[in-house]
């Protein structure tokens, strides 16, 4: 008996943004690298298009990491002494994007400058093809003086710069604007606040396909259906055709995951929690592939084996 | 070209045809006062056009009785022909934008009887005692006032008998007794002797309504012989040093001696009231010989010194929703020790007399229209319904509106800042003061008005934020973060500047954001949009007017035509005045608290939501205001 699917079509669709730029655009990268464009839920692709895949960045650091799991910086070795080794490192791993994570201060606590920042953005943008993300270290003075430096220095290349909050996007933004990239806006887990900050940060002129979404995420077991309700929720509002809510969305799973010690540590935890390497691996896995559910557009990761494991995820998920 | 005239200064320039009149008046070398810079916003440029045709470009801030009587605005009005144009003294413009706006007088909607009330007077001759009638003072007085008045039964407390003979004696055996007939508990009575005074006094009977806000308290002085208010005094709650809002009230009366103290508090501000407007009619407080109290529970709780702690816990219940009169020496309030006191009727924990007084005076149940009231108050409470439904709710919208958890906030009284307007080019400010003095600080409807203006000039994103790259001095680094300077330190009575800081802009958009939501889900729990609401009423402790297109251009008032908007000041104190003075408003008052359902917002998810989205200028989901969205240009 022929069993007819049915289709549901939606009015929406979501900004097809790129990320990057080619020397043909303007910029130095090997390939650009597009994401959203979707008018369906995630991989209902009997119902619509998902032109793009879900993108996944690997995150690096601009220092040896001080506060990681030893089984991250095992499975990258030496690398992490150098962004741009660690940069090249993620691309081989099969990264679509880098993002490079500033730093407060560098080695010997001296605050980091803008001409750390500059001379950093610049040894990752030449080590890797790849389309980079660079963030500031989280610190209002800080990541308004760093990010402008970036923006300069990666004039032209389509970089994300993040991350731009309700009480400090401004300066960010302007950077955006001035020299031809995007930003990356982080809200707290809310559908509401989320539309908010789209709305000042398009208010500034900065045109919504060089915005993209961060409405915050959580670790399983930590959170994560809240959030994945959120994400949810936005990406239904960006398919009935809220316009404000039409933007990819970018979460940061490895972040989340490796927080928590179910990933992080092996030692002083349940014995039936079973083998580390195993759980922690997962767990960054389950994180990721839960939110790419929920509408994720890009997903940050650490691990590198749990980048192979989200990419066949994604590749069969796109298998007609 | 034409020639435009300008009168009184019979100053003349010749323009183009389409000239705007305020170019041509600068041109002329004529003043014209020009607040929101030409934008037609604030309706301070009007002139009069005496002769000749202009075209008015926009009208927005002129009736149309303004228009037939030649008004248009300068910065909008394009001159057509030769003209002759007056430019009026600006306090005749104050004076037209204000009458516009004025709440309404204090008249009762319903004829007053003097006659039917409980508290009366009667004047009384005795026949003097002598050897052949030996009757007592007392027995001789209840026998005349049974004899003369058919009131029978009289009673009286020992401390009435002891101003007994004096008074007889002193008005040589005419006296005046003021009696209570029956109180709302005892409607069979017995009647009691409250006063009784040497002579004849029938000239005047004082009482007073007031009204507890957890904010503000409100006293109105009353004749009940010609059952007017005479006289109005308002103040800050002295338990607002203890703390905001009701919550954290009741915590601090379960401490230790928290409640006498809290007690004694709000005596503290009445009494001062009291004798405020009893020394304004050159009376003594004892002179006047009852209270009708409104309030919200918490408030009436306090004032009457029962212990609120219930209110506070699960299941969420009262001590008393109506606590039964008493005579005011119990409590310490500074009327006669005599005179009785009455607590209208609460509903619920959290909707209380206050609300069912504004629902009773704002007319709320007397109309087939489907009615949205509105308290704007510390609590937030509002009331959907018609004659035949009512639904309520408390949003909890914090002190912002009442001018308190602000720094330069201050209730609205002389010397407040009661609109501002902001230049969008220059962002300088300009603005109008409550008895045309020096501000010494920002009202509540100041302060809607303030964050509108900021928000539409761009001062503010719609966040909220201030944006400190404008390049004007007024907005600066502060003591308190971000601000904006209202008035300079030379400009005002305190020889300070006048500053709006971010965190002032912060409760401001919770407290709008709390009432905005309340208003959304109430409507939507009775199946509702807020399009279908045909009158709204607004209630509470502004000046003598809030700005309706200001409180909509914010996204605390929804966006509808102005005329279904009706502010009528502090309804819950008006309420006491109505149940103060007639029977019926008594008896109306509960069968509203009856006829009320309420909705526990703290129950009710999508407060939550709402309240998000609420919390931007003026709300995350523009469409929900289209006027505002063709003001920024969204539309
Ligand atoms: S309306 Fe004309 S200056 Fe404001």
């Amino acid at each position: 008996m022929p069993v007819e699917i049915p289709v549901e079509q939606w009015p929406g669709r979501v900004i097809e943004e790129t990320l990057g730029a080619t020397p043909a655009e303007g910029g130095t990268r090997s390939r650009v690298v597009k994401v959203g464009g979707e008018n369906t839920l995630p991989f209902m692709l009997t119902d619509g298009e998902m032109p793009n895949p879900p993108r996944i960045a690997i995150e690096i650091l601009d220092q040896r990491p001080k506060d990681w799991s030893p089984l991250l910086l095992e499975a990258w070795g030496d690398v992490v002494d150098d962004p741009a080794k660690w940069a090249k490192a993620a691309e081989e791993a099969g990264a679509d994007l880098v993002l490079l994570q500033l730093s407060l201060t560098r080695d010997g606590g001296k605050p980091t400058t803008a001409a750390d920042a500059k001379a950093l953005t610049r040894a990752v943008l030449q080590a890797t093809g790849l389309p980079i993300l660079v963030f500031g270290p989280g610190q209002v003075d800080a990541d308004n003086e760093l990010l402008v430096a970036v923006a300069e220095e990666a004039a032209g290349e389509r970089i994300v710069l993040g991350i731009c909050e309700e009480k400090n996007y401004r300066t960010i933004v302007a950077a955006a604007l001035a020299n031809g990239h995007l930003v990356n806006g982080r809200t707290a887990m809310d559908v509401n606040l989320a539309k908010q900050l789209n709305i000042l940060i398009a208010d500034m002129g900065l045109p919504l396909d060089r915005i993209i979404m961060d409405p915050t995420t959580a670790s399983l077991g930590y959170g994560i259906e809240y959030g994945y309700s959120v994400m949810e929720r936005l990406r239904l509002a960006a398919l009935q055709g809220d316009k404000m809510t039409q933007l990819p969305m970018l979460v940061t799973p490895g972040f989340e995951a490796w927080r928590q010690k179910e990933a992080k540590v092996g030692e002083g935890v349940p014995a039936s929690w079973g083998d580390w390497r195993q759980r922690a691996v997962l767990w960054e896995t389950l994180t990721a592939t839960n939110l790419i559910l929920s509408g994720a557009d890009i997903v940050v990761l650490r691990h590198p084996e749990t980048v192979k494991r989200v990419r066949a995820f994604i590749d069969r998920m796109m298998a007609k | 070209m034409v020639t435009v005239v300008f009168r009184p200064e019979e100053k003349r320039v010749e323009v183009p045809p389409g000239t705007l009149l305020s170019d041509a008046a600068r041109l002329a070398g004529v003043d014209i006062l020009m607040p929101c810079g030409g934008q037609g916003r604030c309706g301070r440029c009007a002139v009069v056009v005496e002769s000749g045709s202009v075209r008015r470009r926009s009208t927005q801030r002129l009736t149309p009785d303004d228009i037939a009587a030649g008004y248009a605005l300068a910065c909008q009005t394009l001159v057509e022909s030769d003209v002759v144009v007056f430019v009026p003294p600006q306090e005749r413009i104050e004076r037209r934008i204000k009458e516009t706006k004025r709440a309404a007088k204090i008249e009762l909607p319903f004829p007053y009887d003097r006659h039917d009330q409980p508290l009366r007077k009667f004047a009384v001759t005795l026949e003097p005692p002598s050897l052949a009638d030996q009757t007592d003072d007392w027995s001789r007085l209840q026998r005349e006032m049974a004899r003369r008045y058919g009131i029978r039964n009289l009673q009286a407390s020992l401390p009435v008998l002891r101003k007994l003979p004096r008074a007889l004696r002193e008005g040589d055996w005419t006296v005046t007794a003021v009696v209570e007939l029956d109180a709302w508990d005892r409607p069979e009575g017995p009647p009691r002797l409250i006063d009784v005074l040497p002579g004849e006094h029938l000239e005047s009977l004082w009482a007073v309504a007031i009204d507890i806000g957890t904010t503000s308290n409100v006293v109105w002085l009353v004749d009940l012989m010609r059952g007017q208010v005479i006289a109005q005094a308002a103040d800050y709650n002295g338990q607002i040093a203890r703390g905001e809002d009701v919550i954290s009230r009741i915590i601090y009366a379960s401490k230790g001696n928290g409640l006498q103290e809290l007690q004694e508090l709000v005596m503290g501000t009445l009494n001062r009231l009291i004798a405020q407007v009893a020394a304004e009619q050159n009376i003594r407080p004892d002179e006047i010989y009852k209270a009708t109290v409104a309030g919200n529970t918490t408030m009436i709780h306090l004032f009457a010194g029962i212990p609120p702690e219930s209110i506070r816990l699960m299941p969420f219940i009262p001590v008393v929703n109506q606590v039964p009169t008493f005579p005011a020496r119990e409590i310490g309030l500074g009327i006669n020790p005599e005179g009785t006191v009455d607590c209208l009727p609460g509903i619920a924990s959290y909707v209380g007399a206050d609300i069912t007084a504004g629902v009773l005076s704002s007319g709320l149940c007397d109309s087939d229209e489907l009615t949205l009231f509105i308290d704007v108050g510390t609590n937030g409470e509002m009331v959907l319904g018609d004659c035949s439904w009512l639904i309520s709710c408390a949003c909890s919208a914090g002190p912002a509106f009442e001018g308190a958890g602000v720094v330069h906030g201050m209730r609205a009284t002389a010397g407040a800042i009661e609109e501002v307007w902001i230049n969008p080019e220059t962002y300088e400010a300009t603005y109008k003061v409550i008895g045309d003095e020096r501000p010494r600080g920002i009202c509540g409807s100041g302060l809607i008005s303030l964050l509108a203006e900021m928000f539409i000039t761009g001062v503010v994103d719609k966040s909220g934020n201030i944006n400190l790259d404008l390049p004007t001095k007024r907005v600066r680094r502060g003591e308190h973060g971000p601000e904006y300077v209202v008035a300079w330190a030379d400009e005002t009575a305190t020889g300070r500047d006048i500053v709006i800081t971010a965190v002032d802009i912060d409760n401001l958009m919770r407290a709008k954001a709390a009432i905005y939501a309340g208003f959304s889900v109430l409507a939507r729990s009775v199946g509702l949009t807020l399009q279908d609401v045909q009158r709204v009423l607004i209630g509470g402790a502004f000046g003598q007017y809030i700005n309706v297109e200001k409180a909509i251009q914010i996204g605390m008032l929804p966006d509808m035509p102005y005329d279904r908007f009706h502010f009528l000041g502090n309804t819950s104190v008006r309420g006491a005045y109505y149940a103060l003075v007639s029977r019926e408003m008594r008896r109306r008052v509960t069968e509203v608290g009856r006829m009320m359902t309420y909705l526990e917002l703290s129950a009710d998810n999508t407060f939550f939501d709402e309240f998000n989205a609420a919390l931007f200028l003026p709300h995350t989901d523009l469409s929900q205001f289209p006027s505002v969205a063709a003001l920024v240009g969204e539309g």
